[in-house]
C-alpha cells in the first residue's frame, strides 16, 4: 500500500511512518496542506491519513480536491477534535473513517486494513493468512477448511491481530479496540486475558499453528509466520 | 414582607398619625373660637343689662324672647371678678326638662345700692351643631384620604414596582451557561434603568468569563492531545524492540496506563464542556429501553467477566433526547455499576414511565450524596476520571431530570427521575 500521511507533529508524523513502513507499504509524510496537496497533483496514494487541523488550513480542503479530481485514495481522519460535526461533514466529504487522537498506532493499522479491505470487498471478501482463512462478509472463520466458531469480540480480536501482526501491542491498545477507550475498564485486564485465552484455544482446537505469544507485563505479538 | 407593604405601611401610619394630630388639633382650635365667640356674644349681653341697670337703676324686665337666661341674686359681697364659665341651659319657653349645654357669665353689681350677683347664660346649641358639622367633613375627608392614599399605593406602587419584579423574574431563570440575554425595557424610572444596565452587564461579563474559561478548558484539553498521541505512538514503537526486559515492560506499561487515564480525563473534560454547549438540534426521539439493553449487550463481556447477575425490568420509554447523550450517561452509569462491583455481584436496572433506576452491589460504603456528582471527587481505590457522574449529572440537567444517590444494605442505588 501507498500511504501519504499528513499530519503536522513530526514526532507523531515519523512514528506512523515507522509502523506502517512493512508489509510492503509505501509511507511519505506531508506536514501541511500544500505540501500534500502538490504530493496528490503528482502522485497517486492507496490512502491518505489526514489530520484536520494543519497549519496553513483545515484538512478538509484536501478531501475537496480528491472530490473534485474524482480520485479514488481512501482517505483515514485524524483528529484531535472529537467533534461529531468533523466527523460527519469529514464522511460527507468523502473520508472513509475518523480517528480521534491520541490511537494506538496498532488501531490505526487496523482501521487502514479494514477500509482497504472494505473497497476491495467486491472483488475479493477472504482475508487469507497461512491456514486461516476470513470471510469477511460472512464473518467467519477457517482454518483447514474447517469452521471456527468465533464470537464477536473474538474475531474483531483475530483481524485485529492480524493487521498488526509482528508487532507487540499492548494490552491498552487491545482493550480500547474491542471496548472503546470511553469504557474506562484498563484497571481490570482480566476479561482481556480470557477472550485470548478462547480464541487461541479454539484455533489450535481446529489445530492451527499457535501464532500468538504473550509478551509477559506488556501484551501480547501475532507472529507473522 | 415586601418592599410595597412595607413603605404602604409606615406611610398610611403616618398620614393616619398626622390626620389625627390634625384633627384633634382642629377640634381645639374651633372649640376655643367659638368659646371666645360666646364670651363676647355674653359680654355684650353683660354690657348692655349693667348699662341698662346705671340708666333706669333698677333691675331690666326680665325678657324669655332671647335666647339667653338672666338671673339676679342679692349678695353682701363687694368684690367680684367676672367669671365665665360651662353652666346647663334651660330654655324657658320650651322647657323639655333637658339641660343643654351652656355658657354663662357671673359678676357683680349694683341696683339701687344693692349688691347683686348678675348671671347670664346662653345656649352652646347652634355652635355645637356647627362643630357636629365641621367634625363630620372633617371625618369625611379623612376617611376620603385615607383611601386614595391607601389604593394609590397600592396601585401605583405596584406598578412602579413592575419593572423590578420583571427583571426579578429573568434573574431567577438566569444561568451563566445559557444564551438568553436579558431583555431591558425603558422605564420612566431612573433607578430601574440604572439598575437593570448594571446587571446586563454584569451577566454579560459573567457569561464572557464562562465562556473564555470554557474556551481555555477547550483548547487546553485539544492541545493536550496532540502530545498525548505522540507519547502514545512512542510507547507503540518502543515496545517493538527486542531488547526490553520485562522490567522494561512493567514500566512501559504503567506508562501505557497513565497516558491512558490522562487521555480518559481529557476526553471527559472536553465531553462536560460540550454538554453545557446548546445541543438541542441533536435532540431525538430515542426508545431508552432498546438503548439500555444495546448498553447492557455491550458490556456483557466485562459484566460477565466479574461474574456478575445482571437483571432488568424494562418497560417502554420515549425521550426526547440527544443519542450522544444518553449514550455518554448509560456508558458512565453502567461502567461505574460495573467497576465498583464485586465478584459475583448484582446489577439491576429498572426503567418506568417516570424513573430510571441502577442499582448495583459495591465494594464501598455508603458514599457521599453531596459531594458524589461534583468533579473530581473518587474514592481513593478507584481508577477513574473522577468525572463520569459529574458528566452523568450535567446530562441530567440538560434535560430537566434529578438524579439522586441512596444507599440500602450493601446495594447503591442511582435513581433519575424524569
Amino acid at each position: 500500500m501507498k500511504i501519504l500521511i499528513v499530519e503536522d507533529e513530526k514526532e507523531l508524523r515519523e512514528n506512523i511512518i515507522t509502523y506502517l513502513n512493512s508489509d510492503n507499504n509505501v509511507c511519505e509524510g506531508a506536514s501541511t496542506l500544500a505540501t500534500a496537496i502538490t504530493k496528490l497533483e503528482y502522485y497517486n496514494y492507496d490512502c491518505v491519513l489526514l489530520d484536520l487541523g494543519l497549519p496553513d488550513g483545515e484538512g478538509f480542503a484536501i478531501l475537496e480536491f480528491l472530490k473534485e479530481e474524482m480520485r479514488g485514495e481512501l482517505v483515514l481522519i485524524i483528529s484531535a477534535k472529537n467533534s461529531v460535526e468533523d466527523k460527519i461533514k469529514g464522511l460527507n466529504i468523502g473520508a472513509d473513517d475518523y480517528l480521534i487522537k491520541p490511537f494506538h498506532l496498532a488501531e490505526l493499522k487496523a482501521r487502514l486494513e479494514a477500509i482497504f479491505r472494505r473497497k476491495a470487498a467486491n472483488s475479493n471478501n477472504k482475508l487469507v493468512f497461512h491456514e486461516i482463512t476470513i470471510n469477511l462478509l460472512g464473518r467467519t472463520v477457517d482454518v483447514n477448511n474447517t469452521v471456527v466458531p468465533l464470537t464477536r469480540k473474538e474475531y474483531d480480536l483475530l483481524l485485529y491481530f492480524i493487521a498488526n501482526k509482528g508487532r507487540v501491542i499492548s494490552k491498552n491498545a487491545i482493550a480500547e479496540h474491542l471496548w472503546g477507550d470511553e469504557m474506562d475498564m484498563t484497571d481490570n485486564f482480566h476479561f482481556l486475558y480470557t477472550h485470548i485465552k478462547n480464541l487461541r484455544k479454539k484455533l489450535q482446537d481446529a489445530s492451527c499453528k499457535d501464532y500468538l505469544i504473550s509478551i509477559y507485563g506488556i501484551g501480547y505479538k501475532f507472529l507473522p509466520e | 414582607m415586601k418592599l410595597s407593604a412595607h413603605y404602604n405601611r409606615s406611610n398610611i401610619l403616618i398620614t393616619l398619625s398626622v390626620l389625627i394630630v390634625g384633627a384633634v388639633i382642629y377640634f381645639f382650635a374651633i372649640s376655643y373660637i367659638i368659646q371666645k365667640q360666646l364670651d363676647r356674644d355674653l359680654t355684650e349681653e353683660m354690657t348692655e343689662v349693667v348699662n341698662y341697670t346705671n340708666l333706669h337703676n333698677s333691675r331690666p324686665v326680665l325678657l324669655d324672647i332671647d335666647e339667653e337666661d338672666i338671673v339676679f341674686t342679692e349678695t353682701d359681697q363687694q368684690h367680684f371678678k367676672t367669671i365665665f364659665y360651662d353652666a346647663p341651659f334651660k330654655h324657658q319657653i320650651k322647657n323639655d326638662g333637658d339641660d343643654n349645654n351652656g355658657r354663662a357669665v357671673k359678676t357683680l353689681i349694683s341696683v339701687n345700692g344693692k349688691n347683686y350677683f348678675l348671671s347670664i347664660t346662653i345656649s352652646r346649641d347652634s355652635t355645637e351643631y356647627l362643630v357636629q358639622v365641621i367634625a363630620t367633613i372633617t371625618l369625611a375627608l379623612m376617611a376620603g384620604l385615607f383611601l386614595i392614599l391607601f389604593l394609590t399605593n397600592r396601585y401605583v406602587s405596584n406598578d412602579l414596582w413592575k419593572p423590578f419584579f420583571d427583571l426579578l423574574r429573568q434573574l431567577k431563570t438566569f444561568s451563566i451557561s445559557e444564551h438568553t440575554r436579558f431583555t431591558l425595557t425603558s422605564h420612566k424610572i431612573d433607578e430601574f434603568n440604572e439598575l437593570e444596565n448594571v446587571v446586563q452587564q454584569m451577566s454579560s461579563r459573567a457569561k464572557k468569563d464562562y465562556r473564555t474559561l470554557k474556551q481555555f478548558t477547550e483548547n487546553a484539553s485539544h492541545e493536550m492531545m496532540t502530545p498525548i498521541a505522540v507519547i502514545t505512538s512512542k510507547l507503540d514503537i518502543l515496545i517493538q524492540d527486542n531488547s526490553l526486559s520485562t522490567a522494561h515492560y512493567q514500566q512501559l506499561q504503567d506508562i501505557y496506563s497513565a497516558t491512558s487515564k490522562l487521555s480518559r480525563v481529557n476526553r471527559s473534560l472536553l465531553q462536560l464542556v460540550k454538554i453545557e454547549n446548546d445541543l438541542s438540534d441533536e435532540t431525538e426521539q430515542l426508545d431508552l429501553d432498546q438503548l439500555i439493553i444495546e448498553k447492557a449487550d455491550q458490556f456483557t463481556e466485562l459484566i460477565d467477566a466479574k461474574h456478575i447477575e445482571l437483571s432488568m425490568d424494562l418497560n417502554p420509554r420515549i425521550i426526547f433526547a440527544s443519542r450522544a447523550l444518553i449514550d455518554m450517561l448509560l456508558n458512565n452509569l453502567f461502567s461505574n455499576a460495573i467497576r465498583h462491583n464485586i465478584d459475583h455481584g448484582l446489577l439491576r436496572v429498572t426503567l418506568t414511565e417516570e424513573e430510571m433506576i441502577i442499582q448495583n452491589s459495591g465494594i464501598l460504603n455508603q458514599l457521599n450524596e453531596d459531594t458524589l456528582f461534583e468533579r473530581f471527587q473518587k474514592s481513593e481505590k478507584s481508577e477513574g476520571t473522577g468525572l463520569g457522574l459529574a458528566i452523568v449529572k450535567s446530562i441530567c440537567n440538560v434535560y430537566g431530570w434529578n438524579i439522586s444517590y441512596s444507599y440500602k444494605e450493601g446495594q447503591h442505588f442511582f435513581k433519575i427521575i424524569f
